[in-house]
């Protein structure tokens, strides 16, 4: 891709001090990911991996301890006060829970309006215009500006939250399990907004979830992350279809299948234990003590991010061997 | 026309013994001056301790004051110190427990310590000593237990807040770059307050036993304005002779207190939703339905 990134995050690292004394939660460490405009990116891994906190970061909910966040090139660190919420409006975030997402006082019209004021649009019916058009672009009927936004279903909710975060147009969308509090039914309809939005916009998106077909589905790359770094990076075809990365492999495996045929030949869980506390992560690569392809040589030193292909790298040093398919963590696994 | 039905609504599941009795109190108090029948002030040596005539309802005291008109004013002198003393004492409260749980860190630590001083020392005591310093007087005794009474609201209001602040919404209003001063007056401030003033309620029936118990030991409002705990005091030299005397001001604050703090745990329940009846949520369904349009093209 020859275009500039719109969103640039260079070795970012949060960590939280731990209840432990002198110790930290290494949450988020030396991540570093790229979103083009107009693209969906998936960010997958476990519960506690740290992808949420990673888009907390970057949209500022979160302070990062180190690295930085470029938005069009620009270091948001270096910006401060209200030039920073100035900058930072261009980045939105999604909440995963659409109940608490939106202030119960508020109307619909309410909330969105008061996006548009802090966005600067000064004339009431410029505002009105705008609220009208927002709910349209959401799948929304104008009259439900007037009601109040605990009288809506989850769904509704959601679309008005996505409303409200267009509102201000944003150039990255980050989106934290958007549709995992939501039925199965109003799932596909928010994720088809989804698409939408960023084909007739082109916001780019980065849509962290645990629902990796979502992912395959909707993302063009995926990034796996565990433990707090990434671990793989891909085109999601190639990513789904050759995962390098033991964690990976591992990860896609565990996804129930939808043929019950082949989910019955499934051997039992595939992935062993608890993942390691983020307090005191493993030294080298932080899935050896999960791994079953796990060498001496992997406690020694961080696992280098080996490419594989055109943009498809994994931090793995048997990276290489796993994504020729010569040998693989399920097969050690099975034996 | 919508609103005032909610109102009604709201009103008819409150115990209704209650209500009334608040909302006499609250009637006497507001328009006492207009209702009180007699002068409460006025003197009759002759007429002294005489009992309910078609002139006095509910007879007169040692000097032959009206007590029907005393119990009124007195529900006056009462309801305007309660209330100034609530809104000071919510005034301060809320700010010190917003502005705690809006910056946490050091200035919560800070806020909250003078917090706790204030409330491990007895509200009386402290109203005690501020009246012993200042010396006994109408507004010393509203400042006096404004002083008393602020930490307990500064702890509600600070829990309130720091649940707010902790709400996603306010989280997102942040990723909009809404400024501080948005979020703490357009979001914070108004929810802190709607949740607080409910506590408020069961309140007032403790600051009404304060005021007279303050103005029972002559530390509170001073003769000759007639308030409820002070006229207990007038009567206690003829409890013997003349019991009435006793007992009609002391009935009318023990209503008073039960009323308000019946009132304000009803309040505090009836903020629990109620579930709906069938029909009304076949209704809504319908109606919640006929919102998005996407149920064809998506």
């Amino acid at each position: 891709m020859n275009l500039s990134p719109v969103l640039k995050v260079e070795n970012l690292q949060t960590r939280f001090k731990s209840v432990q004394r002198g110790k930290f939660v290494h949450a988020v460490d030396d991540v570093s990911i790229e979103l083009f405009p107009g693209e969906i990116v998936g960010l997958v891994g476990e519960s506690g991996c740290g992808k949420s906190t990673l888009g907390r970061s970057i949209v500022g909910l979160e302070k990062a301890t180190a690295g930085r966040v470029l938005l069009d090139g620009v270091d948001l660190s270096t910006l401060s006060g209200a030039a920073l919420r100035k900058s930072r409006r261009a980045l939105q975030y999604v909440f995963q829970d659409p109940y608490s997402s939106l202030n119960d006082r508020q109307t619909v019209g309410e909330a969105i309006d008061e996006a548009l004021i802090i966005d600067g649009l000064r004339d009431p019916t410029a505002r009105e215009r705008r609220t009208k058009e927002l709910l349209d672009q959401v799948g929304l009927v104008s009259v439900v500006k007037d009601r109040h936004t605990r009288e809506l279903s989850g769904g509704q909710r959601q679309r008005v939250a996505i409303a409200r975060s267009l509102a201000v147009n944003p150039r990255v969308l980050i989106c934290d399990e958007p549709v995992s509090a939501l039925d199965l039914s109003i799932r596909a309809q928010v994720m088809n907004l989804f698409l939408r939005l960023q084909k007739d916009l082109g916001v780019a998106c980065l849509f962290i979830a645990h629902d990796l077909a979502l992912v395959r589905q909707a993302a063009s790359r995926t990034y796996v992350m565990y433990l707090g770094k990434i671990v793989e990076h891909g085109p999601s075809q190639e990513l789904y279809d050759h995962p390098s990365h033991p964690y990976a492999q591992m990860l896609l495996a565990s996804a129930p299948e939808v043929d019950p045929r082949i989910e019955k030949s499934r051997r039992g869980p595939l992935m062993i234990g608890e993942i390691p506390s983020p307090t005191n992560p493993p030294s080298g690569c932080r899935f050896r003590t999960r791994c079953p392809l796990a060498v001496d040589a992997c406690a020694q030193a961080l696992p280098p991010a080996i490419s594989l292909s055109a943009d498809h790298d994994a931090s793995c040093l048997l990276a290489a061997e796993l994504h020729r398919g010569s040998r693989s963590a399920l097969a050690i696994q099975a034996a | 026309m919508n609103m005032l039905k909610t109102i009604l609504a709201q009103i008819n599941k409150m115990p209704r013994a209650a209500l009334i009795t608040i909302g006499l109190f609250l009637a006497l108090g507001i328009f006492a001056p207009w209702i009180a029948p007699q002068d409460p002030s006025a003197q009759n040596l002759l007429d002294a301790g005489g009992g309910p005539s078609a002139a006095h309802w509910l007879g007169t005291d040692n000097l032959g004051r009206d007590t029907l008109s005393r119990l009124i004013i007195a529900a006056n002198t009462s309801l305007v110190s309660v209330g100034s003393v609530l809104i000071i004492a919510m005034t301060i409260g809320i700010l010190m427990g917003t502005i705690a749980g809006y910056h946490r860190g050091w200035v919560d630590d800070l806020l909250m310590r003078i917090v706790d001083v204030g409330l491990s020392i007895p509200s009386l005591i402290t109203a005690l000593a501020v009246i012993g310093i200042v010396g006994p007087g109408y507004w010393t005794m509203v400042m006096a237990l404004s002083l008393a009474w602020w930490p307990m609201s500064g702890r509600i209001s600070r829990g309130v807040a720091v649940s707010i602040m902790s709400k996603p919404h306010i989280e997102a209003l942040r990723v909009l770059g809404a400024s501080p001063w948005r979020i703490y007056f357009g979001h914070l401030l108004p929810g802190t307050i709607g949740q607080v003033m409910v506590y408020a309620t069961a309140d007032a029936g403790t600051a009404a036993l304060a005021v007279a118990t303050l103005s029972f030991l002559g530390l509170g409002i001073q003769p000759p304005t007639p308030e409820w705990g002070q006229m207990l005091v007038d009567a206690l030299p003829y409890l013997e002779s003349d019991p009435r005397q006793v007992l009609l001001p002391g009935f009318a604050l023990t209503a008073a207190v039960i009323g308000f703090n019946i009132l304000g745990e009803s309040i505090a329940l009836n903020r629990i939703p109620k579930p709906l009846t069938r029909r009304m949520l076949a209704l809504r369904r319908a109606e919640v339905a006929s919102w998005g349009k996407e149920n064809s093209n998506a």
